[in-house]
């Protein structure tokens, strides 16, 4: 086996991950115009739910995703409609509240199912090539956040899209040619919750299950979204697997302690020469 | 906000905030009657809590025994429990808060090193009784050596890092490992272990290939296990004993690698955990005491599994039920509730507790070590039915 060869599929992968978080956060920034610290409560939902039904012999993990999905939009709608819409136009409130519902829920995971570390069968590797193995969880992030960014570039790119491109574009200009906006936002935030969960469905094998596993991932997506910019969708997955090759470099060749330091630095620099993020590169616009 | 959706939105946040604020089941309110008050500082709340609620739970058993044969010195032993969030100043600010307001006699506490630091601050200044059941740092009875008058109030009942390194060496050694991998957590501790580990096995001749510390914030889990597993190390040493642990076991197993890991306990010890765990090379657990290791153990988690449905892990629960009978028993060998008599009882006498009989050296430290007749801890391997003990020898 080739080691580096190893770190950089690796490295993609870890990236692919960080995208499918990052997907939903920038959909909830880019229409609905919040930055929504609770994104992460929804990544530890679809994971609990994950254990919820391996623990109860339903392993399979089309019936996770397709639950966790049902059950974040449906909290995701809820907490939009009662608390963040009507406090978007306040953003330090949308901060503080996001993030107080997210302990709220760390909380309410821990009476739920203990503080206790959980952990579900990782299942075996896809495949091993050249003596570089294809992780399973690996293999699924890289793929389905290329469907989902596939999937939402398609629709930003479709008549169907046009109400999502025009909210974020300007929401007067979308009200006064009867846009139900509120709705559309409700959606909007009820998706990105659900794609969240499904990230935590889809990678809980490979985790483990605590309340508190959202914030590392909330963190890291949070930076991929303000450094990619949320109006090129692609940019995103581009960004998100660029970092995580080199995260996953640095850590082998230097030291794993310096990966978190040197992707920062990497993000600070990105944003003093380009504030608006790498989208300001191009000058046109998905949504 | 229409009003109906706002009346919706702040029941929940009510229901949501009630749930959060439920004191824990085996939590009893203050009460003004004349129980032995012991407090007890666990991060019960955030990324410690599992750690600490199996520290709550163990103490609760041992308290609960003593109550049941009579409580000690004719009085019913009370808990106050008071959460150190994984805090250095919480911790700090709850040790001060269940001295001074509580009113309690001792405390139990904390649980990561750099809480007990801020603890061992508090209880030292009130003069009250601190007895340490898990955090490994010299700092905590380096102060008791230094400055005896100031820090005799502390007592460590956990193994330093010193001999849990020494205890490790001697597995390894029986192993007849040449060359070993280190990794562990960006935490003091988790270093001191690491070059505590290097001092001991030197002295075998067996010698670190590869040694890596990961960011708990962006842990990159698989770059180092590539290159521990392309080191081709004897054996994996995995310093960490939190959930992070679990996660790195699944990635350098799912890369390949069948290299024999030896865990330094915590997160790996749990069954529930092992069993989601692809056992395709040999797994060691180290831990305090494991059922089977003497009648006083199996005893033990047989109470804990009844009590709370699930089997200890030999370290985060265990040492903590022998830190509270140990100060239990030492008020009932002093037999009056006075500290300085309390001091100068444990100081002198000997303890059974689950994992062995504990005796304090000068520093208050207790005597663990792989050549100690009363506390040499204990190695387990994980098999697909369940552990065996391979460590010591029998």
């Amino acid at each position: 086996m080739n080691p580096l060869a190893q770190v950089l599929v690796d490295g993609i992968f870890t990236g692919a991950s960080y995208a499918l978080m990052a997907a939903g956060l920038a959909l909830i920034l880019g229409v609905v115009k919040v930055v929504n610290l609770s994104h992460g409560a929804f990544f530890t939902l679809g994971a609990y739910v994950a254990y919820v039904l391996e623990s109860r012999g339903l392993g399979n993990p089309l019936a996770a995703v397709l639950m966790a999905a049902v059950i974040a939009f449906a909290f995701g709608v809820f907490l939009c409609k009662s608390f963040i819409n009507p406090v978007r136009s306040h953003p330090f409130s949308v901060a503080v509240g996001s993030l107080g519902f997210a302990i709220l829920f760390e909380q309410a995971a821990q009476m739920l199912w203990g503080p206790h570390t959980l952990s579900i069968d990782l299942g075996a590797p896809v495949a091993v090539v050249d003596g570089v193995t294809l992780r399973r969880w690996g293999v699924i992030s890289f793929l389905v956040s290329l469907g989902l960014l596939g999937g939402l570039s398609l629709l930003l790119s479709r008549p169907w899209g046009l109400p999502l491109k025009l909210i974020a574009e300007d929401e007067e200009i979308a009200g006064s040619v009867g846009m139900d906006v509120e709705k559309i936002r409700y959606l909007t935030f009820g998706a990105a919750s659900s794609v969240a969960a499904i990230a935590g469905a889809l990678l809980a094998p490979a985790a483990t299950i605590t309340p508190t596993m959202g914030r590392v991932p909330l963190i890291l997506s949070l930076i991929v979204v303000i450094a990619s910019g949320m109006e090129k969708v692609w940019n995103i997955f581009f960004l998100a697997v660029g970092l995580g090759l080199l995260s996953n470099v640095s850590a082998y060749l230097f030291a794993p302690h310096w990966s978190y330091v040197l992707l920062l630095a990497v993000i600070c620099l990105l944003l003093v020469f380009r504030p608006k993020g790498l989208a300001a590169a191009g000058p046109a616009r998905d949504y | 906000m229409s009003g109906p959706l706002r009346f919706r939105f702040l029941a929940f946040v009510f229901a949501a905030i009630s749930l959060a604020c439920a004191p824990p089941a085996s939590a009893e309110p203050p009460a003004p009657h004349p129980n032995l008050r012991i407090g007890i500082l666990a991060p019960l709340s955030g990324p410690f809590a599992s750690g600490g609620s199996s520290f709550l739970e163990a103490a609760t058993l041992a308290v609960e025994r003593a109550n049941e044969g009579g409580g000690i010195l004719g009085r019913r032993v009370e808990l106050v429990v008071a959460d150190s969030q994984g805090r250095v100043e919480t911790a700090k600010s709850e040790a001060m808060r269940l001295i001074s307001r509580e009113k309690v006699f001792g405390i139990v506490g904390a649980y990561l090193s750099e809480e007990t630091i801020g603890a061992i601050e508090a209880a030292t200044a009130a003069r009250r009784i601190l007895v340490v059941p898990v955090a490994a740092t010299a700092e905590i009875t380096d102060g008791v050596r230094r400055d005896y008058p100031r820090y005799r109030y502390v007592f460590r009942v956990s193994y330093s890092i010193p001999q849990w390194a020494a205890m490790m060496a001697e597995f390894l050694r029986q192993k007849q490992a040449r060359t070993y991998a280190f990794v562990g957590a960006g935490i003091r501790w988790n270093r001191e272990l690491a070059g505590a580990l290097k001092t001991a096995l030197s002295v075998h001749n067996i010698v670190p290939v590869y040694e890596a510390f990961y960011s708990p914030r962006n842990p990159a889990f698989e770059p180092v296990a590539v290159a521990a597993a392309a080191a081709a190390p004897d054996f994996l040493v995995l310093g960490d004993p939190g959930k992070n642990s679990v996660v790195f076991v699944k990635r350098i197993r799912e890369g390949g690698s069948k290299v024999p890991i030896l865990s330094v306990g915590g997160s790996l010890g749990d069954a529930r955990v092992a069993a989601s765990l692809p056992l395709t090379g040999p797994l060691y657990v180290q831990a305090a005491a494991w059922k089977g290791t003497s009648e006083a153990a199996t005893r033990y988690v047989a109470a804990f599994e009844k009590r709370f449905g699930y089997a200890p892990v030999g370290y985060s629960d265990t040492l903590p039920h022998d830190a509270m009978t140990v100060l239990l028993s030492a008020i009932r060998a002093a037999g009056r509730q006075d500290t300085d008599s309390v001091i100068s009882a444990l100081e002198k006498g000997a303890f059974p507790g689950v994992a062995g009989t504990y005796r304090f050296d000068a520093a208050h430290q207790a005597a663990w070590g792989p050549g100690s007749p009363d506390l040499h801890g204990t190695v387990i391997q994980w098999e697909k039915d369940g552990a065996r003990i391979v460590f010591p020898r029998r």
